[in-house]
């Protein structure tokens, strides 16, 4: 149980408005296009309209004879320096600026620098390159043909094969599937999709030649990383690199990897000797930085007749791109995809996924997932759906018959995980009952009586975070802790600073609010700082659900340092024992005489005035957390769609979700984050593709083509929860950023296949557009 | 993007008087907006520039068109033409079967198949844009022939070397795109 504080001092559970609101809705938040140094000079990027071609020539001489240009950077050039390619996040190499080839269409080819950026424009357009076409692959399926075109020649293996990764009994799995009396499966792809955040990347490199200090603000979800990363590709030392991440208007994944156009600002700024801006455009954003998805799988489920689940068999190709630049852990290569059994008691499983290249952007970055989770909720929850109409099943009743059962946690899954905590029937029940489940079947059968089309779907998702236990989870070597300073000022306010970085997850409030729990010093007297790398402990950054679980525990654990040390300074002051004392947030005091009390600000002040003899003075505490697991959080989406048969459109009537995220710090933030990515999710579903024709011309490339949700197509949410604590976080939280991007899209299109399900539709492709199900509807003959 | 146009229309001219431009790349290209034959290369092929504006994004294609079928008996002909932006911007190609049949009226009714192929910066502002583009171009096309073949006499080849090249005009593709959008397919 979490003590509850007084909302003045505004600990756990307290809906605290967001502290960052104040500036930003004020207009006065500093992102990085709002950084304007001395000198400073701008970047553009000459790219490839070619989705696969050799490069012949790149003449930058009329260019380079633009008034106002100062410098134009080829791949070549970046070759003498050894910087032509770069190291991926996943083992791989990418080009920074192309030499010999052009692998996608966008790909960078030059770095153009001018002294504005409409010179820097108008110079990108005076570049010359001469390109010979080369045949383009597009469909992952056709990489491995024997006449697929090789992409990568500078591999040493030749052909277009990635990896090939397996977990679970492969043989144990074959058997119960050749005596299964039932058996359902789907083949659903989950499409290339992009985060597309508000803010699109960008930097501002600047090296200064006197100091020899390089300093980079960058839309950077990851600072320490990139900093490593900087130093050991650049060759400069890493004490003389500083990065910071102001404030980032939504990441998503998207901004952790590193860029071409960072490297080449950084390299501009190196040789120049100024401050060397580069921002992307709306469109360099979705057609060439961090995509996600673009995943083609296959589910089989192996069932008794009286639908018990008797195992689960899982084949994926995974669609990386020019290069594998995969956002995830490094034993990982398709991330915590295995995480695929979902909420289901499988005895026994086996999945296997293949990576191969294709003439498209690099990618595969974990899109407000933990690596694949997303694509492995919606498998299993699609498929489960499947094996319902395959029993004649209703699928809440085949969902509860398979659920793990509360009582067997920790649960270890048969493809190696071990869940926390989970009590998924008692989500469900929240689910249903708000939404009146069973009113709703009795109403669609009436509907179909009288032709028309209603649809429920029901997503029970189990999600995995908080990446990650430092045995199994390192990113190019570095483990995946994270951290928190807390450093206590005489007059009892405090600093504390992470090693994640807030991208519009309000950290700012919500760590304070942890602070203000653990130390009852209220949460408006706290200042969270993030994102500086001079200042800031080291960690893994903000992505994959996991600034709650690793940093929120850090922060929970240097407070309870700072307790410790604080109880010592009590008892001095007191003239006690330590033994004698007890605590409640905001002061200790004499157990039997709560008037011999001193309260938080009393000790800090004595720890720089009236330090006890043989104590070091002052009051501060940092902790490195290595989470001793991953947190499973869960939850139950309903969602009820109407469709209509004239025009395919589908309208969400109703949606219901449930999360259960353990321990919550601020309700109001938890909310906001699920109408955040429920309202993803359904774009997702319903709207959004980076899709390729066949000469590999991005067709998703611009806001015209990759629609965004508005007002006008988010329906209402209704939210709920249970609370079934993690028991080895520090105050038992799961963390939910995530959540509901995971859960959303397969509770959506479970809804339009039951729709459509009496007339023997089993699944449809996202992105459910109109055009799809009227398509359907004709071929069914609903419509004509 | 492989994008496949068919295109239908009458002619108020004799057949062999249509045929006689048609089947002359020269003649033809005064006819396309924005096009210019910049030299023959042999009888069957010829070398040429296009430009093409959309929106603020113009893109100067120079290549080379081919007769690769002349059938003076059946009025056949199939035209194979490739090009590249200057500035390396893209490509774009196009393969055009072109028939045609005397009608009753001694006009002529031209029927013309066409599959284009755009690669780079063009191709990614989507079909629509691409069939809207190409839409306006041959009904510029039409227009222009119509006109050419109504004219007393035919322009002496030199002529038409040199004929100002006009960009299609943006506006109107900004318009016809527009329109496009609520046509919009997956």
């Amino acid at each position: 149980m979490i003590h509850k504080t007084s909302p003045e001092m505004g600990g756990m559970g307290h809906s605290v408005k967001r502290k960052e609101d104040l500036r930003f809705i004020q207009g006065k938040g500093n992102y990085v296009d709002d950084v304007r140094l001395p000198g400073m000079v701008y970047g553009q990027m000459v790219r490839s309209p070619y989705a696969h071609a050799r490069l012949k020539s790149v003449n930058t001489e009329k260019a380079k004879k633009l008034s106002g240009v100062l410098a134009v950077i080829t791949g070549e050039d970046l070759a003498k320096a050894n910087l032509a390619w770069m190291p991926t996040l996943s083992y791989d190499k990418q080009m920074v600026l192309a030499t010999g080839k052009v692998l996608f269409q966008s790909q960078e080819v030059a770095f153009v620098v001018a002294e504005d950026r409409y010179t820097a424009a108008d110079a990108a357009e005076l570049v010359e390159v001469e390109y010979e076409e080369l045949p383009v692959l597009v469909d992952p399926k056709k990489a491995m043909d024997p006449d697929a075109p090789l992409l990568r020649e500078d591999r040493e293996q030749k052909d277009n094969h990635i990896f090939h990764w397996e977990v679970g009994d492969r043989q144990a799995t074959e058997q119960v599937f050749q005596k299964a009396a039932v058996k359902a499966s789907v083949n659903a792809f989950f499409p290339r999709c992009h985060p597309a955040p508000l803010e699109t990347c960008g930097c501002v490199a600047d090296f200064n030649r006197a100091t020899g200090k390089l300093t980079v603000y960058m839309t950077s979800q990851a600072p320490h990383a990139h900093r490593t990363v900087f130093a050991l590709v650049g060759g400069i030392p890493e004490q003389n690199i500083r990065v910071v991440s102001p404030d980032i208007g939504g990441g998503f994944g998207n901004k952790v990897p590193v860029y071409p156009g960072y490297v080449c600002a950084i390299v501009a700024s190196l040789t120049l000797g100024v401050p060397v801006k580069w921002i992307e455009t709306r469109s360099e954003n979705l057609q060439s930085t961090g995509f996600a998805r673009d995943y083609h799988m296959t589910a089989e489920i192996a069932a008794d007749r009286e639908g018990k689940m008797q195992a689960l068999r899982v084949k994926t190709l995974a669609d990386h791109g020019a290069f594998n630049a995969a956002a995830q852990p490094t034993k990982f290569p398709a991330g915590l995809f295995s995480i695929c059994t979902g909420s289901y008691e499988y005895p026994t499983a086996f999945c296997e996924v293949d990576g191969v290249y294709t003439n498209k952007a690099p990618g595969g970055i974990a899109y407000r997932c933990s690596f694949r989770v997303t694509e492995a909720a919606y498998l299993i929850e699609r498929v489960v759906d499947v094996l319902a109409l395959e029993l004649k099943m209703d699928p809440a009743e085949l969902r509860r018959k398979n659920f793990i059962p509360e009582s067997k946690f920790p649960y270890k899954s048969s493809l190696g995980w071990t869940y926390d905590s989970g009590n998924y029937e008692a989500a469900m029940k929240v689910a249903l009952d708000k939404i009146g489940y069973a009113q709703l079947r009795k109403e669609q059968e009436e509907k179909r009586k009288k032709g028309d089309l209603m649809g429920i779907g029901i997503s029970s998702f189990t999600e995995i975070v908080g990446a990650g236990p430092a045995h199994t989870f390192d990113i190019l070597g570095i483990k995946m802790f994270d951290s928190c300073e807390i450093r206590i000022h005489p007059t009892g306010k405090a600093i504390a600073r992470m090693g994640t970085k807030s991208q519009g997850q309000g950290h700012e409030t919500t760590y304070a609010q942890i602070v203000a729990q653990e130390l009852g010093i209220p949460a408006a007297d706290v200042v969270i700082e993030e994102g500086d790398t001079d200042t800031a402990p080291y960690g893994l950054g903000t992505y994959a659900s996991r600034s709650t679980p690793t940093s929120g525990a850090a922060t929970a654990v240097a407070a309870r340092k700072i307790r410790d040390k604080a109880k010592k300074i009590a008892a001095y002051l007191l003239e006690c024992s330590e033994n004698d004392l007890e605590w409640e947030p905001g002061k200790f005091f004499v157990k039997g005489a709560p008037s011999k009390a001193k309260t938080i600000q009393e000790i800090a002040f004595a720890a720089y005035t009236n330090i006890p003899p043989g104590l070091e003075a002052g009051l501060e505490a940092v902790d490195y957390y290595d989470p001793p697991n991953l947190t499973f959080p869960f939850g139950t989406y309903v969602c009820v769609v109407d469709i209509d048969k004239g025009t395919g459109e589908v309208k969400v009537r109703r949606f219901v979700a449930v999360d259960d995220c353990g321990n919550i710090i601020n309700p109001m933030i938890v909310e906001g984050q699920i109408h955040g990515g429920l309202t993803e999710g359904l774009a997702i579903a319903f709207m959004q593709q980076i899709d390729y024709d066949e000469s590999g011309n991005v067709q998703g490339g611009s806001f015209m083509d990759y629609l965004l949700p508005t007002a006008v197509e988010t329906p209402h949410w209704e939210t709920d929860k249970t609370c079934t604590p993690s028991p080895h976080h520090p105050f038992g939280a799961k963390g939910v950023g995530e959540s509901p991007n995971v859960g959303s899209p397969a509770a959506f299109v479970n809804a339009v296949v039951d729709a459509l399900s009496h007339l023997g539709v089993r699944h449809i492709d996202m992105p459910i557009t109109p055009w799809k199900v009227w398509n359907v509807l004709k071929e069914k003959g609903v419509t004509s | 993007m492989p994008l496949k146009i068919e295109k239908t229309f009458e002619v108020g001219q004799p057949i062999e008087k249509v045929w006689a431009f048609l089947s002359d790349p020269r003649k033809v290209a005064t006819c396309v907006p924005g096009a210019q034959i910049t030299e023959q290369v042999d009888e069957k092929t010829y070398k040429g520039a296009i430009k093409v504006k959309v929106g603020p994004s113009v893109t100067d294609y120079t290549g080379e068109v081919q007769i690769v079928r002349l059938d003076p008996q059946n009025h056949e002909i199939e035209i194979l033409g490739k090009g590249q932006d200057v500035r390396g911007r893209g490509s774009a190609s196009m393969k055009m079967t072109g028939k045609l049949g005397a009608l009753p009226d001694s006009g002529t009714e031209v029927k013309s198949e066409s599959e284009i192929n755009v690669v780079g910066i063009l191709a990614q502002m989507g079909s629509r844009v691409i069939a809207e583009v190409s839409n306006i171009m041959f009904g510029e096309f039409t227009k222009n022939l119509q006109a050419r073949l109504q004219q007393p006499s035919e322009v002496p080849a030199g002529q038409a070397d040199s004929a100002e090249v006009k960009p299609i005009k943006a506006t109107s593709v900004a318009w016809e795109a527009a329109k496009g959008v609520f046509r919009k397919k997956p």
